[in-house]
């Protein structure tokens, strides 16, 4: 519980307006796009670094929870409040504060929406190439704090490896700057990196440096489809080891094609056992000679059918199917489980049987949807939460399919986060000395465990 | 209590947010309460017994367009509105009227259309017309019923629209009459406040009318009208906009159309297009017209964002209106076109009153102007 007097220092310090405390507020900032849901003390909606330095300094003292929430979208349950306390969120710091393109980089405040940034960019002829597909909600501050990846990852990697720099401010209320606006930057520990992912947990970011790449001018989309699921997915570690690097290259298998056509989307041929959508970026001469080749890769590897888009229309009726994939899953059942296992691409076709495998044993309606290009998965289990034996059949499946994915080389999560949907599974991938380093990481940022406390750590 | 229709709604909302994503009152309220998500989830917590209905219940489910953009949005295929305007029911219901709706429920009741007029003068529109008919537009039989709505008739920034429909209409050698003062609101503002079951009253009158007058056909200028007809009455009779009744004009040869040279942008009305379904009628229209270049919005379509004239809206909260009618105008600037066509009084008073106060350039003009003016330049 928070004190009357403690509750009117958060109110002088952002005013009477930006703290909330009524049933409403707190019941609407108690969910993210995760299934648990946690009711908080309050909500703070700061303006500005000052006011988020002296609402830290304040929390610390008094030991008041801070958890740090965009737009809440993620899956994995990191903006809410697990043990109690405060909701700091990012509405008002949603301001581009700088595009730079000769130094291609921006500089943005936590709460730009991702969509934001990059249409604005786009203007310049650059592109930021993170695209989670909550894109046009999430937020660059929620995207930083869970590195968060997307389709185009195969290419162009996740959010670590456009992050140039950050001010952050720490639990104890001083504010600090990391990395800067030069793409090398080698002084010191990458503490950069070490806060991109980091849940929330360690600092607040108020100001965020990421790097721009030039728009590619040409892109050639591709759409085959295959008889045999063995066959497609042994096809992206041809593609991939062949020396094309996609910049998508998306796997979807039977369970979810027959829910996309049920559900008033495309309809595919009877024999459809799974459908690679693959796409190119680049000079307009390489990526048709790339995506002639990628034609042919797939033929050989037993594609029933390849289409080659040859406009924006038809590449834009080809994702069509993809796009629309998560929507059709979601009103299958009422819950979904959205997991993102991550193997090396070559061991794509093993993972994948294996989930078929799982599917059957627990008697469970998983679809496979995966950034097949990167070896990112996204297994959806359709299912009812109010379903006691379903549930406990899904945890006894993510289990094994998490012991399968760690035997492989691979990691629990690509790109949505532990948080509370896995932090159980953590001392599978993570020896105990390497779990104790990152709680003592987490000790020397904040000492009081007030930042997101109640996280995989 | 919540019918269970509505709690079947917010069940399958599996809390993913993307509704954020074009929302124009959550955008600019920026809190999560505001959000189609929060609304849902309140809804939800008010179901469960886990919150009461409070006056701030009630100002957070008045801040609503009512204009369906997340039902567009939702990847899970939730119809959010349903929820929306089923909470306004029971906080009505609950706590009584909101305080802003009121007067124009009492107009309702009292002189069955919104200005607190008496209903007599439905017709005034027809004093500045030049050669009126013996008839004034007013039959006891005719083939198409023209249904004018509240606004079109008593609000004079819109009155233009039924004398350029009738003049139309007469020219196209349409049979049609209009209700005059036998005509009365549809009851789509009821729907807003929260009170739908006054609806039947409204519409039983309405019907009773249609069937004395005969006709087959009932046009509508205010899509509103047109879609709570759609929605709230039973009738086998046609039911038409005037968009779709003039492109059927236009096709079947009866309206000849002159060069107009302009460029315009189209503006979707969220009750025509996302909630009615009709989009090509106002654009095969607007294509017909010879020398006319139409361009279109950013969003366009299913992703036309609303003037901020929905949903009672701006009874509650004419700054929040203001603020999402800015926000239209800089995307139609964004166009290049000098003019915006569209096909909605309350979007012509919204676009064009607020473009006035921002002293913003731009010519806003309701479809049937532009269609009147091709007309006379044949």
């Amino acid at each position: 519980m928070i004190s009357t007097s403690v509750r009117d220092e958060f109110r002088s310090i952002v005013g009477n307006e930006w703290f909330l405390d009524t049933p409403e507020d707190l019941a609407t900032y108690s969910y993210d796009g995760f299934l648990p849901e946690f009711r908080p003390d309050a909500v703070i909606v700061p303006g500005n670094t000052d006011e988020i330095s002296k609402v830290m300094g304040v929390a610390n003292r008094e030991r008041v929870n801070i958890i740090p929430r965009g737009a809440g979208t993620n899956i994995t349950g990191n903006s809410v409040a697990r043990k109690g306390g405060i909701i700091l969120a990012f509405h008002r710091m949603n301001k581009i504060l700088e595009i730079d393109p000769e130094n291609m980089c921006a500089v943005v405040q936590p709460g730009v929406v991702n969509a934001d940034l990059q249409k604005e960019v786009a203007r310049y002829g650059l592109m930021y190439p993170p695209d989670p597909a909550s894109m046009f909600v999430s937020t660059i501050g929620g995207n930083v704090a869970l590195n968060a990846g997307g389709p185009r990852g195969v290419k162009y990697g996740a959010t670590k490896d456009y992050l140039l720099g950050l001010e952050v401010v720490l639990p104890s209320g001083e504010v600090i700057r990391t990395g800067g606006k030069t793409f090398k930057n080698v002084s010191g520990y990458d503490l950069t990196r070490l806060l991109c992912g980091s849940e929330g947990t360690l600092g607040i970011f108020t100001e965020i440096i990421v790097r721009l790449v030039p728009l590619a001018p040409a892109k050639v989309t591709l759409q085959a489809i295959f008889s045999d699921l063995d066959d497609a997915a042994k096809t992206v570690p041809a593609i991939i080891g062949s020396g094309i690097v996609p910049t998508t290259l998306e796997l979807i298998d039977r369970v979810v094609l027959d829910v996309i056509r049920d559900y008033g989307g495309a309809a595919f041929s009877k024999e459809a056992e799974a459908l690679l959508l693959i796409e190119v970026d680049g000079e307009e001469v390489s990526v048709e000679a790339q995506g002639e080749r990628i034609e042919k890769f797939c033929r050989e590897k037993g594609a029933i059918e390849v289409q080659r888009a040859t406009s924006p229309e038809e590449a834009d009726k080809l994702w069509q199917a993809r796009r629309g994939a998560f929507g059709a899953i979601a009103r299958v059942r009422p819950n979904c489980v959205v997991d993102d296992a991550t193997v090396p691409v070559k061991r794509l076709p093993d993972i994948i049987r294996k989930i078929l495998e799982l599917a059957d044993k627990y008697r469970l309606k998983i679809g496979v949807l995966a950034h097949a290009g990167d070896g990112n998965l996204h297994p959806c289990i359709m299912t009812d939460l109010r379903d006691k034996d379903e549930m406990a059949r899904i945890d006894k499946a993510m289990l094994e399919m998490y012991e399968a994915t760690l035997a492989m080389g691979g990691t629990l999560s690509g790109e949505h986060g532990i948080g509370i949907a896995k932090d159980r599974f953590m001392p599978m991938q993570f020896t105990e000395a390497a779990l104790e380093l990152m709680r003592g990481i987490k000790r020397v940022f904040d000492p009081n465990n007030i930042l997101n406390p109640g996280s995989f750590l | 209590m919540i019918p269970k229709s509505i709690a079947e709604e917010f069940d399958q909302c599996i809390k993913c947010g993307l509704c954020q994503a074009t929302c124009p009152v959550c955008k600019e309220l920026l809190l999560e309460k505001f959000t189609p998500r929060g609304k849902i989830q309140l809804a939800r917590y008010y179901s469960q017994g886990d919150l009461n209905l409070s006056d701030h219940y009630r100002d957070i489910f008045a801040k609503c367009l009512l204009c369906g953009a997340c039902v567009a949005t939702c990847p899970s295929g939730l119809d959010p509105k349903k929820v929306f305007v089923g909470m306004r029911e029971e906080i009505a219901k609950e706590k009584g009227l909101h305080p802003k709706m009121e007067e124009v429920v009492r107009s309702l009741v009292v002189h069955h259309n919104i200005s607190n007029e008496d209903n007599a003068e439905r017709g005034g529109w027809r004093d500045f017309l030049k050669e009126l008919p013996d008839h004034m537009y007013q039959k006891d039989k005719a083939e198409v019923a023209y249904f004018v709505g509240c606004v079109a008739s008593f609000f004079p920034m819109a009155q233009q629209i039924p004398q350029n429909l009738v003049r139309i209409l007469e020219s196209a050698d349409v049979d049609f009459t209009i209700l005059g003062g036998e005509e009365w609101c549809c009851g789509f503002p009821l729907i807003g406040a929260g009170v739908p079951e006054m609806v039947r009253e409204m519409a039983e009158h309405n019907l009773e009318k249609l069937r004395k007058l005969g006709a087959k056909t009932v046009v509508f200028s205010c899509p509103s009208c047109y879609r709570t007809w759609q929605e709230h009455y039973e009738t086998d009779v046609e039911l038409l906009h005037s968009t779709q009744l003039i492109e059927r004009l236009i096709e079947d040869g009866a309206l000849r159309l002159g060069e107009v040279k302009a460029t315009v942008t189209y503006h979707d009305p969220c009750d025509l297009g996302r909630n009615g379904g009709v989009y090509d009628a106002p654009r095969k229209l607007l294509k017909s017209i010879p020398g006319l270049t139409l361009v279109e919005l950013e969003n366009n379509r299913a992703q036309s964002v609303c003037c901020g004239g929905g949903g009672n809206l701006e009874m509650v909260d004419s700054g929040l209106t203001g603020s999402i009618a800015q926000k239209k105008i800089e995307e139609i600037k964004r166009t290049g076109a000098e003019t915006v066509v569209t096909s909605c009084q309350q979007c012509i008073r919204t676009i064009k009153g607020w473009a006035r106060r921002q002293k913003a350039d731009l010519t806003v003009c309701e479809i049937t102007e532009l269609v009147l003016r091709a007309i006379s330049n044949d």
